[in-house]
Order: C-alpha cells, then sequence, then structure tokens
C-alpha cells in the first residue's frame, strides 16, 4: 500500500512523502469515512459543506501553488457551475433521469468559461499581478450581471435565475434506478459521494503535479523565459492549469448547488472571491494536503466564531491572513509538517523521500 | 561546412532613438564554433535576443536552415534546435539542480529516462553529486555550467553561449573552453559571446568583431588582433 | 442642449469618479508597485473623519483636510509596520492588504456600527431644462483634474518630487547619491494614502457613510490605474479615467448605472488585452 502510493505519487512538486506522511493522511481518510457515524444530520450536511469547497482550494493551490498565476476569479467558474447545474439539472432531470450528466455537463460548461477567459489573458501575454486583477475584475462583473436577472425575461429553460435572491428549487444530485422514487444523494450519501471524489482529485492533482506537464508548470511559474527559450510553449502551459483549476472550482461550485439546492450572486462577491485565496495563503500555496486541510479548518473556525459572535469572524480571518503573509509566507503546513515528520521519524522509516530519480540514480551509483 | 545554419540578413534593432543593432548580415554555418566580441553596447547580446526571438527584429530577416523564422515564437525556435544560455545565469533558483536539468531533458524523453540521462549529463557538466541542492544556493560557476548543460539538454543544432565565463577563475575557464570544444566537435554549432581575451584565445575560432550595433571585423584572433581599428574600438581612439 | 448637457454631466461624474478613487492608487499601485487592497478602506476611513467632523460641527472644506491628513499618518504607520516587508513582491502585498482591508471594515463595523449619519452636500443645485443638477457634482472633476496636476507639478517640478522619482526607478542608487530611502518611501506611500482619504472625504456628501464605503470605490481604482500603465502616471491616469469614464458614463446614460458599471469592467479587460502594459505606454512609443 505505502510502496503503492509512493511509487505513483511522490515526486519534486510534492511536500508530504514519507512513510509517517502517507500514515496520516490514511488515517484521516479513514477518519472523513467514520465521521458520520458520530455525527447527527446537520452536523453530516455541515461537513458536506466544508468537504466540497476542497476542489476549490485544489485548484487554486495547482495555479497559484504551482504555476505561480495567483487567480482571484476561482469563484467565477465556482458561480458558474452552480448556476448551470441549476439550470441543466431543472431542465434534463426528465430526460436524462439523473442529475449526475448535468454536474458533469455544468463543470464542463465552466471549464469552457475558464478555456476562454484563460486564452484570453494568456494568450494575449498578460501576466502576473495584471491576471489577479483581471481575474478579480471577472468576478465582478459577473456578480453584478447576475444579481440583475431578476424577472421572468431572465429563465433557462424552466429555470430563473432569479437575480439578486438567487436561484432557488435547484434539485439534489440523484438517480433513478427504475424504481418510485429516484434515489436522492443527501446527507450522509452526498457526504461520502464527496469525500470520495476530494480524495480522488487530491491524487489525481498529486499525480499530475508530479508529472512532465507538473514539471513544466513549476518551471513556467518559476522562470518563463527561460522555459520558454528551453522550447515550452508558457501560453499553453497556463492556460492549460487556468483551465482545470477552473474546472475544480466548478465541481465545488456544481456541488454547492445540489447540495443547498439554492446559488445566490453573492458567491461571487469580492468578500467570497477572496476566501479561496485565504485558504490557501493559510495552508501553504505549495502544500495541495494543506490548502485542503486549511480550507476545512478555516471553514469549521469561521463558522464557529459567527455561531458565537458574527461580527470577529471576518476581522479575525484579516487578521490571521495579515500575519501569515508577514511572518510565514509559506503557509502553515509546510513547516508544521516538517515539525512533526521529526517529531515522527523515530516511530516510523522513512519512505523513498522526496527526491528526484536522478538523485536516487545518482547517490545509488555514487 | 558550406551550408549556412543561420543567416542573418540585414538585421536592425532599435529601441526608441536608439539603433542596437545596424543592418548585421552573418552567415553561421553547420558545425561551426564562432566567437562574437565587442565592447559594451555593442549589440551582442541583443543580437542574441533577436536570433532566439526574444525582440522582433525592426528591420531585416532571420533565416534557419534555409526557413525563415523571423516571424517565429521564441518556444518555436526552441523546438527548432536553437538554445541559449543567457549573459546572468537564468536557471529555476527555487528547484534543485537535478530538477533543472530534468525540466530540459524531459522535453524529449519520458521521466524515467531523462533521470537516467540527467546523471551523465551533470556528471559531464562539472556538477555530479549536486543534484539535490537548490539552483540558488550552488557557486556561480556552477550555476553558468548547470545552464550551459540544460542548454545542450535540449540537444539543439544552434548553441547560443552569451558570456559563459563570466565570473569564472582560470581554471573553471580552461574547462569551459574545453567542453565548448568537445560540444563543437559532437557536431553542434556554437556561437559564443566573450569578453575574456583569454578565453576567446582558447576557443581558437573565427571572430566577429561588433561596434555601435554593427558589423565591424572578422577573422582568425591573430588577424583581429592585427586589425588597426580593431585596437582602437577597444582602446577607445574612436 | 439639455441632452446635450445631462450626457456631459454623466460624463464628467464617471470621470471625477475613476480619477479621484484612483488618485491614491496613482502614486501607491503605479508607482511604489504596491498591490494596495485597502485602497477602499483608507478612502472610507477619509469618509468616517469627514462625518464625525462635520457632525460635530465643523465646516466640510476643513473637514476634508483633517480626513487627509489622518488618513496619511494612518498610511504612514501602515507602511511602517506592514508594506515595508513587501516591496517588489506584488502578489504578496496584495494578499496582506486584502487582509487589512477586512480588519479595517469589520473593525469599524463593530466600533460604530453599520452606518455613520451622513453629510449634506453643499453648494445646491442648479436647473437646466426643468431637469435638476447638483453643483457639487461638477465642482468633484474640477478637484480630480486639479489634484492631478498639482501632482504633476509635484513630482516633476521640485526637488522632492525628483527624490522620489529616483527612489522608485533605483533604490539602491538613489541611497548611493544620498537620499533616506526608507523616509521616502514612508512618505510616499503616507502621501498616497493620504490621497485616497482626500478622495472618500471628498465623496463623503454624496452616498451613505457605512463600512463598506471603499468597496464600491476599488474596482474603478484599480482599473485606472491599471488600465493607465506605469510609463507615464500623470497623463496615463488622465487618459484611462478620460477614456474609461467616457465608457461607463455612456452606457449609464442609455442602460442604467449597472450596465455602465459592467461594461467599465468589461472595456478594462479588453483594454489590458490590448495593451498590457497601459495605454500610458502606448503614447509612449508613439512619441519616440
Amino acid at each position: 500500500m505505502f510502496a503503492w502510493l509512493e511509487k505513483h505519487f511522490n515526486g519534486p512538486q510534492t511536500l508530504g512523502e514519507s512513510r509517517f506522511f502517507w500514515a496520516s493522511f490514511l488515517a484521516g481518510c479513514l477518519f472523513l469515512l467514520c465521521l458520520p457515524l458520530f455525527a447527527d444530520e446537520y452536523e453530516v450536511g455541515n461537513y458536506t459543506y466544508f468537504l466540497l469547497h476542497a476542489f476549490l482550494a485544489l485548484g487554486l493551490s495547482l495555479i497559484w501553488g504551482q504555476g505561480n498565476i495567483l487567480s482571484f476569479g476561482q469563484m467565477v467558474f465556482f458561480g458558474i457551475g452552480g448556476y448551470s447545474y441549476g439550470v441543466f439539472s431543472v431542465n434534463l432531470l426528465k430526460i436524462t433521469q439523473n442529475t449526475f450528466f448535468s454536474l458533469a455537463m455544468a463543470i464542463l460548461f465552466a471549464s469552457c468559461c475558464a478555456g476562454l477567459l484563460g486564452y484570453f489573458l494568456f494568450y494575449g501575454g498578460v501576466s502576473g499581478v495584471y491576471v489577479t486583477i483581471i481575474t478579480m475584475v471577472s468576478t465582478m462583473i459577473l456578480e453584478t450581471f447576475m444579481a440583475q436577472t431578476a424577472g421572468p425575461q431572465w429563465t433557462v429553460g424552466l429555470m430563473p435565475l432569479g437575480g439578486y435572491n438567487g436561484m432557488t428549487n435547484i434539485p439534489p444530485l440523484q438517480l433513478n434506478l427504475g424504481g418510485e422514487f429516484p434515489y436522492e444523494f443527501r446527507d450522509a450519501r452526498l457526504y461520502y459521494l464527496v469525500a470520495a471524489l476530494a480524495i480522488a482529485a487530491y491524487l489525481g492533482l498529486r499525480k499530475l503535479a508530479n508529472s512532465r506537464y507538473g514539471n513544466a508548470l513549476v518551471a513556467v511559474g518559476s522562470n518563463p523565459l527561460r522555459s520558454e527559450m528551453l522550447g515550452y510553449d508558457i501560453r499553453m502551459i497556463q492556460f492549460a492549469a487556468f483551465t482545470i483549476a477552473g474546472a475544480l472550482a466548478a465541481a465545488s461550485g456544481g456541488l454547492y448547488a445540489a447540495w443547498g439546492n439554492y446559488i445566490n450572486p453573492s458567491v461571487m462577491g469580492l468578500t467570497t472571491a477572496a476566501m479561496p485565496v485565504v485558504w490557501v495563503a493559510f495552508g501553504g500555496r505549495r502544500c495541495l494536503l494543506g490548502c485542503v486541510v486549511s480550507a476545512l479548518s478555516l471553514q469549521y473556525f469561521s463558522q464557529c466564531l459567527s455561531a458565537d459572535g458574527s461580527q470577529y469572524a471576518l476581522v479575525i480571518q484579516g487578521g490571521v491572513l495579515m500575519l501569515m503573509i508577514m511572518f510565514i509566507p509559506e503557509g502553515v503546513t509546510p513547516p508544521l509538517g516538517r515539525l512533526l515528520g521529526r517529531l515522527a521519524s523515530g516511530i516510523f522509516r522513512s519512505g523513498a523521500g522526496r527526491r528526484l530519480p536522478i538523485e536516487r540514480l545518482e547517490n545509488n551509483g555514487a | 561546412m558550406h551550408n549556412p545554419l543561420l543567416q542573418l540578413e540585414g538585421v536592425t534593432k532599435r529601441f526608441g532613438g536608439v539603433t542596437a543593432v545596424e543592418n548585421i548580415t552573418l552567415n553561421v554555418f553547420i558545425r561551426e564554433l564562432r566567437c562574437v566580441i565587442g565592447p559594451n553596447g555593442a549589440g551582442k547580446s541583443t543580437l542574441f535576443r533577436l536570433i532566439t526571438g526574444m525582440y522582433p527584429p525592426t528591420g531585416g530577416e532571420i533565416f534557419y536552415n534555409g526557413y525563415n523564422i523571423t516571424s517565429l515564437s521564441t518556444f518555436e525556435r526552441a523546438r527548432h534546435g536553437i538554445s541559449m544560455k543567457f549573459q546572468t545565469p537564468m536557471v529555476y533558483y527555487d528547484r534543485t539542480v537535478g530538477q533543472n536539468v530534468l525540466i530540459s531533458l524531459q522535453r524529449h524523453y519520458d521521466l524515467e529516462k531523462a533521470g537516467k540521462m540527467a546523471v551523465n549529463f551533470m556528471k559531464n557538466f562539472g556538477l555530479a553529486g549536486m543534484a539535490g541542492r537548490l539552483a540558488g544556493e550552488v557557486a556561480h560557476g556552477y550555476r553558468q555550467w548547470l545552464e550551459i548543460c540544460m542548454a545542450v539538454a535540449t540537444n539543439p543544432e544552434l548553441l547560443l553561449l552569451d558570456e559563459p565565463t563570466a565570473g569564472m577563475s582560470a581554471e573553471e575557464t580552461a574547462r569551459t573552453a574545453e567542453l565548448i570544444h568537445r560540444l563543437n566537435d559532437l557536431g553542434m554549432t556554437i556561437l559564443v559571446i566573450d569578453h575574456d581575451m583569454e578565453f576567446v584565445r582558447l576557443l581558437n575560432c573565427d571572430l566577429t568583431v561588433l561596434h555601435l550595433g554593427k558589423f565591424f571585423a572578422q577573422g582568425k584572433l591573430s588577424e583581429i588582433q592585427a586589425h588597426a581599428g580593431v585596437r582602437d574600438i577597444y582602446l577607445g581612439k574612436r | 442642449m439639455s441632452t446635450i448637457f445631462s450626457v456631459l454631466y454623466i460624463y464628467l461624474d464617471s470621470l471625477a469618479f475613476l480619477l479621484l478613487s484612483a488618485l491614491g492608487l496613482i502614486i501607491i499601485l503605479g508607482m511604489m508597485g504596491v498591490t494596495n487592497m485597502a485602497h477602499g478602506e483608507f478612502m472610507m476611513l477619509g469618509a468616517y473623519t469627514v462625518s464625525l467632523s462635520c457632525n460635530a460641527g465643523l465646516p466640510l472644506a476643513p473637514a476634508v483636510l483633517l480626513a487627509t491628513a489622518t488618513t496619511g499618518l494612518l498610511g504612514m504607520a501602515t507602511e511602517r509596520l506592514i508594506i515595508r516587508r513587501f516591496y517588489g513582491n506584488l502578489l504578496q502585498s496584495l494578499v496582506a492588504t486584502w487582509g487589512l482591508s477586512l480588519v479595517l471594515s469589520q473593525g469599524m463595523l463593530i466600533l460604530m456600527g453599520p452606518s455613520l449619519p451622513g453629510v449634506p452636500m453643499p453648494l445646491g443645485g442648479f436647473g437646466v431644462a426643468d431637469k435638476s443638477y447638483a453643483s457639487y457634482r461638477l465642482l468633484l472633476p474640477a478637484i480630480g483634474v486639479g489634484v492631478l496636476l498639482l501632482l504633476w507639478v509635484v513630482l516633476f517640478r521640485t526637488r522632492a518630487g525628483m527624490k522620489i522619482r529616483a527612489t522608485m526607478q533605483n533604490p539602491e542608487i538613489a541611497q548611493a547619491m544620498g537620499v533616506n530611502v526608507k523616509a521616502v518611501y514612508l512618505l510616499t506611500f503616507g502621501a498616497g494614502s493620504a490621497l485616497a482619504g482626500f478622495a472618500g472625504a471628498l465623496y463623503a456628501p454624496t452616498t451613505v457613510i457605512g463600512p463598506l464605503f471603499g468597496n464600491s470605490f476599488l474596482a474603478p481604482a484599480f482599473v485606472t490605474v491599471v488600465v493607465s500603465g506605469g510609463a507615464d502616471i500623470i497623463l496615463g491616469a488622465a487618459m484611462s479615467s478620460g477614456a474609461l469614464g467616457a465608457v461607463e458614463g455612456s452606457f449609464n446614460y442609455l442602460f442604467g448605472s449597472v450596465t455602465g458599471r459592467m461594461c467599465l469592467l468589461v472595456a478594462t479587460m479588453f483594454l489590458l488585452r490590448c495593451f498590457p502594459a497601459g495605454l500610458s505606454d502606448v503614447l509612449n512609443r508613439r512619441r519616440r
């Protein structure tokens, strides 16, 4: 098991690679699996809500942590994913008898939008902070646009867009297996589905980050001119990363709409648009798992805070973000992981570790 | 030695009112080793950036293997076999030396193969045992070799080296010259920019002298040294 | 006649809005290269100062000056404590100042509640062909252009301005020439913040004053500065606010303010796509 994980998911771009890391990872998965057994219905729904944002964090970690492109517009694709899931599912439910197809369509549609914006940006030579500002502008455009879609003229098929109040009555994820009632993914079922997808997405991104493409992406992020001189098409590489990140954000958005049966334009507002950036900066943008863990825990904390005295949640979040960037710019998880790794190194035999094939070959040869 | 690999025809580059390179016509033949020299501001680095496509020329055309590549972008030219080492080492500072080489090699080979080849490459470029160190933390001379190694690892036909020995000791300079000869013997066409006359002597090749963005003289080192005009521009008579 | 005037009025209003909200950011982003996401909050603090002091009995003009001074001091404190670490690192400064903006706006919400008493708009109004207009709204573009000209004079015609430009271009060389680089950074950031506070103070009488006051200014400010580009910040700001103001104003006139704002943002995306280095860069290349 460990050997399999190490063989397929270790590489130069991922920080956690030891036996200890993988053991904790498996323990974490087990924890996720058991969580619904000890929680009531409301809590399970809540955990599902946290988990479905993992895709958003993973996408931003890919594009910002590996590709060095800070996108402030991930919520654009979250929103498009959510809204188009609503539109597709209502209109297609009778025909397809399930809503997974609509979810796939929603993700596809949002990826196309991400691809379009990515093409516009990267093939146009926009780079650095300008990408950040354009993506921020685009999230504001979409929020403004969706907020004025009230009224019957803004209806797509059977689904009104709903303007400022948002889109309601979005069907949950469901399969019709021929029985009288469709098999609906709610509560624990939805939770397990989302958890499994999140783990799969994480492992998939790890694989991607350590592949040839992943090497090329960090190369472009680290020094575009050098990469171009080595023959890499940097536009294509950045465009692809942006599209993948958009697709992941759309997955979060679609699941969000299916989870809450509701979505409104404020998910694309500036304050919400900053949330993924906060999670990823806090968790450490280079560390995919760190971003997921920080997304989950920051959401949990902000919910605890807003449950007690709502007003302090954002102040504390802002303060944390500021102090983080000032004092631990690489994020919390990498140093924390190193510390834990050192503490645990006595207990666990270290695995193949953080080495490239060349380094291993070189050491064997020497 | 009779087919030109690279032809520049009347290439000119202006930045606003400043003419950095003016009407240069130059042929570089297959398997040739050529050195481009000239005082500061002669337009040498600009010339390299024109050849690699980082700057579009204001006028003139560039041919490579007989094809007009003037409108191709940098990465396309790189894919056609032009590779370059920059004046100040341009490597991935936040990545290990090994990964730097790997990123270059994996353009043509899968990761497994590239990893094995990288070991040999690093050995040949004096980087043995450094695979795990960050490129930003190794000494300047090693970084120069790393960048040459990366440039060579893309398997280019035409290798452009912009001041490969800057900041190197005499011994390192000699090793670099030897390395360049070895690459040239393997069939690579190489253009070198350098200031260091000792290094140029070691390269023992044809020289092209640029001055104020214009072609000034061409020939063997002995001919150039005897050329009265060249001595003047270096000593500042004009 | 009345149509022409009302179009002109809307145009000048958009222009003033873009120009004034961008004023401080022209310096902070355009010259210093700090992506200050808390720009809107500095404007909010300016408006708060005006609201508090006006309602305590101070006339508007001295209240605006007081607001300028207050935000300037606050900006210097921010530079000293936070910004100093992030010069040359656009993305990190962006994230840090975003945190600061959350702290400031939400902190104000906790301290002062959701809104402050408004300030009456001075100067009254006038009518053109039985439509009424506010004179104050015509004063704002004049002030915007005036301050921009003043900025030009300070930057290009005074010793202090020369020191600032030298420092921003190459801090090491400026230091070697005897410029106190740290002080220049501190004061320049302070000046940028003061201008933000000034603009916020000027807009205090026109709208509701609450902790999210700055939000509506942030995007227009960034858009104006980014479209202007760094080659010539003064002329660039004039050009970009002129051009974008025309877009926003005309769509605003034809289809309403929401469409106007959306078209402004869309126009920005296209302008940036076509001129990644900004409008002033285009002009600079022409001039050569």
